[in-house]
């Protein structure tokens, strides 16, 4: 700047249509000025070849903004829901490539937006500055504007009057450039504390945060309309619309769950399930009601294993080759007391078979243990081996 | 640089350079040929199999309507908007709408097979329960009567738009409702068990991408035989990046469908969307995504991409497959019950009745004020 002798050599032209300024363009490049840029209200068709600009290097950043959002998405939801803390969700496998579609694509274009404006500012050096210099006032409006460099010897004069037959409203050489002198305080770009400013209203809406809201337990001032706020039931509450006018309701018929029961006097183990073998009596007599439900429970949780005869019959692990489960009407189990029964659909077999306790009521596994009974006699029709008798004692 | 396909090597052995003349008559012959054939595969594939058959000749009318209303709806939108990069290629819209007339006949031929198609109009429909109280809507007479109406309709609108260029804001309004109406009736109700409310939106967003795929591949097509002189790189441009633009927007729809059917499980919503996502169908369901999103979105993602005649071409190629995959997988299930997807006499035929009636109807309005005598720009 301080080499070049004081020559103003920058001028202006404002156009009101498109098609004048395309050929204003092609006129001072043919010659010989250097056009700097043109400011245009809309995207004009052939500008870009009219300046012969190189393509823009803009979408590299924006590409890679979006793979890298496109990355994150993935990762944090594959790490989060299949690795980190695998849940099954709506019975959806845990790498459910559809559900994570939507968060994927709206990180994508929201980081490779951001990134690009980021790169624009960054690669453009547009920093904040308190006053923004003017090339034209209409440059905001409908003008179509250009900002141009003379040839060396070449008079302006002659040169505006040519862009005038060319149909420019008016062209003017353009002053000095005080932003680059520094000038006033004002001209200087803005720096930090332009920056800190701008968030001072984001500042004072968190300072009345607390002012607004204080109590989070409690409504306050509604300053959100009571979106803050949703009436919200809690289980026990009555329910005006809900069926039996309670908010909480019964699981569907045929659930199965756990009741809140006393804790069971026996751990598990073959002592235990023997010592359970000689103490315990099933505290049930077999009835119609019991072998229905024995027959449900065991027909939906046991009989996928030890078939719905007990007969190992259908399967899963004897259709798979795999080992087989002990045929529970085998006269091994048959000689069992009731108590061990009880014992294994609790705590589960010697070596390979789950327990049940945690899924089973205690009566259902009473239930299932005098279904199994009735299962025995079906097998061997006759007179029943000696089975202990039931007492009807609480466990 | 090369020789593009439509313009026949110049044959050094005849004097002179083709004309446009030569080429109309030339390729006339050949778009003959192919209606016949096609025309002939798709009645032998009626007789061989009727349900196959039927299905094909509704995938082929709905196609060629497609492309008909792709045409009109581009042309609509940019006479409201005031389009200036269109002008030098509206002679490849304006071609288009040529289509509908022809597509609304053989749409008319269905009456004969309605009963093969559609559920609602077997004998038995009364006792379908999905179909239960609306059959008052799903009947053949109402049916075609409508179908007769809607094709009415756009004949009408079209015609107003491409010759007068006025209504396109009323062209937009009867369009909504009757492509919905068209959609739901034609292509949805061939399984009434299973429905989907964007169902008709999910259409739109094919058949605009056919629509801009084939008014693309025109244009590039009419600028290379001289017909479109004034078509420089801007206008691939934008064509490119339209292209690109609703290639991402039928995935969008797309998934908008599928992502609450998945979600939710429901199932009679799930039932056939099971069928294409398990068994023989599969592969052709990743095949529509991959032929409709997949390859356009990475062909067409670098701006030189868009801007290459050679990238344009193959992608539109791409999208008109995958747009023919899209309506067949809609249209072939329900109607085959389920069997295993096939490609035999009946899909050839229909795609040459397509090419074939594509051409006849679109070549006469291309050379409308067009010299015949007008010779070949040479090398491309
Ligand atoms: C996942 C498969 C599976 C299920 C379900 C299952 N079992 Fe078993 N069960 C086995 C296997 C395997 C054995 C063989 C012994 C072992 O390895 O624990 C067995 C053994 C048994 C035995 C004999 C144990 C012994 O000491 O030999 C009994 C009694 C029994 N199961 C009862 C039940 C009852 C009651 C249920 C339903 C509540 C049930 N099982 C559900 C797999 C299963």
């Amino acid at each position: 700047m301080a080499t070049t002798e004081l020559r103003n050599s920058r001028f202006r032209a404002s156009f009101t249509d498109p098609e004048q300024l395309l050929r204003a363009v092609a006129y001072l490049r043919a010659a010989g000025h250097r056009v700097l840029d043109t400011y245009t209200p809309f995207p004009v068709h052939g500008m870009d070849e009219a300046l012969d600009q190189r393509p823009s290097r803009l979408p590299r950043a924006c590409l890679a903004f979006a793979a890298l959002g496109l990355a994150l998405a993935a990762g944090l939801q594959i790490w989060t829901s299949a690795v980190d803390y695998p849940l099954i969700m709506g019975g959806k496998p845990l790498l459910a490539i559809p559900a994570f579609i939507p968060v994927a694509f709206e990180l994508t274009v929201l980081l490779a937006g951001l990134g690009v404006v980021a790169s624009f500012f960054l690669v453009a050096r547009m920093r904040p500055r308190w006053r923004v210099p003017d090339l034209h006032p209409g440059a905001n409006d409908d003008r179509f504007i250009l900002a141009a460099e003379l040839a060396t010897d070449v008079q302006f004069p002659a040169v505006a009057r040519d862009l005038a037959d060319l149909g420019a409203l008016e062209s003017s050489l353009l002053v000095e450039d005080r932003f680059q002198r520094g000038g006033s305080f004002w001209d200087r770009p803005a720096g930090v504390g332009a920056l800190l400013l701008a968030c001072l209203p984001a500042f004072l809406i968190l300072l009345l945060v607390p002012v607004l809201n204080r109590d989070f337990q409690r409504r306050n001032l509604a300053w959100d309309g009571g979106m803050g706020a949703p009436l919200s039931a809690q289980a026990f509450d009555a329910s005006g619309v809900l069926p039996g006018g309670k908010v909480l309701q019964a699981p569907p018929p045929d659930t199965l769950s756990r009741r809140g029961e006393p804790p069971l006097a026996y751990g598990p183990g073959k002592a235990e399930a023997d010592r359970a073998g000689r103490e315990l009596p099933n505290p049930y007599q077999p009835t119609q009601a019991r072998f229905n439900r024995g027959k449900l429970v065991f027909e939906r949780v046991c009989a996928t294993c030890h078939g719905r005869e007990g007969d190992n019959n259908g399967s899963v692990i004897v259709a798979r080759g795999a080992f087989a489960p002990t045929v529970l009407v085998s006269p091994v189990v048959r000689d069992m007391p009731d108590g061990r029964l009880f014992h294994i659909a609790t705590f589960g077999g010697p070596t390979k078979m789950k327990g049940y306790g945690d899924l089973l009521s205690r009566e259902d596994r009473w239930n299932v243990v005098l279904y199994i009974r009735e299962l025995q006699k079906a097998a061997r029709p006759g007179p029943t081996a000696s089975t202990p008798a039931s007492t009807g004692a609480q466990p | 640089m090369s020789q593009t396909f439509t313009v026949p090597v110049r044959d050094l052995t005849k004097s002179g350079i083709p004309t446009l003349a030569d080429i109309g008559e030339r390729l006339r012959g050949g778009a003959w040929a192919f209606v016949l054939l096609g025309a002939g595969l798709l009645g032998l594939g009626l007789v061989l199999q009727a349900e196959r058959g039927w299905g094909n000749l509704l995938l082929t009318t709905f196609n060629l309507a497609c492309v008909g209303l792709g045409g009109l709806f581009l042309l609509a939108i940019q006479s409201i908007t005031g389009a200036r990069w269109s002008d030098p290629i509206l002679k490849a819209h304006r071609a288009m709408p040529a289509l509908l007339p022809r597509a609304g006949l053989l749409m008319l031929l269905l009456w004969f097979g309605a009963a093969t198609l559609y559920p609602w109009a077997r004998p038995d429909a009364a006792t379908h329960e999905a179909l239960h109280g609306r059959l008052g809507w799903l009947n053949p007479p109402f049916f075609f009567g409508r179908v007769a109406l809607i094709f009415g309709a756009w004949i009408w609108t079209g015609r107003r738009l491409t010759q007068q260029g006025k209504g396109a804001a009323p062209f937009i309004l009867v369009f909504g409702l009757t492509f919905s109406v068209a959609n739901f009736d034609w292509l949805m109700s061939l399984e009434p068990v299973w429905s989907s409310t964007i169902f008709a939106i999910y259409g739109f967003s094919g058949m605009f991408l056919q629509g801009i795929a084939i008014v693309t591949i025109s244009a590039i097509v009419l600028r290379r035989v001289g017909l479109l002189p004034a078509v420089s790189k801007a206008q691939n441009h934008d064509l490119g990046k339209l292209l690109f633009a609703f290639s991402c927007f039928w995935a969008y729809i797309f998934l908008s469908q599928f992502l609450l059917i998945w979600y939710a499980n429901l199932p009679e919503e799930t039932g056939p969307m099971r069928l294409l996502l398990q068994g023989r169908w599969m592969p052709l369901f990743y095949l529509n995504l991959i032929l409709n999103f997949g390859l356009p979105f990475v062909l067409l993602l670098g701006r030189k991409a868009k801007t290459s005649e050679a990238v344009l071409l193959a992608t539109c190629a791409l999208l008109l497959a995958g747009r023919w995959l899209d309506l067949y997988l809609q249209i072939m299930p329900p109607v085959l019950h389920g069997l295993t997807p096939a490609f035999g006499l009946a899909e050839l035929g229909g795609i040459l009745l397509q090419l074939g009636l594509g051409h006849l109807s679109c070549w006469p309005v291309f050379m409308k004020d067009a010299n015949p005598a007008q010779e070949l720009p040479q090398g491309g």
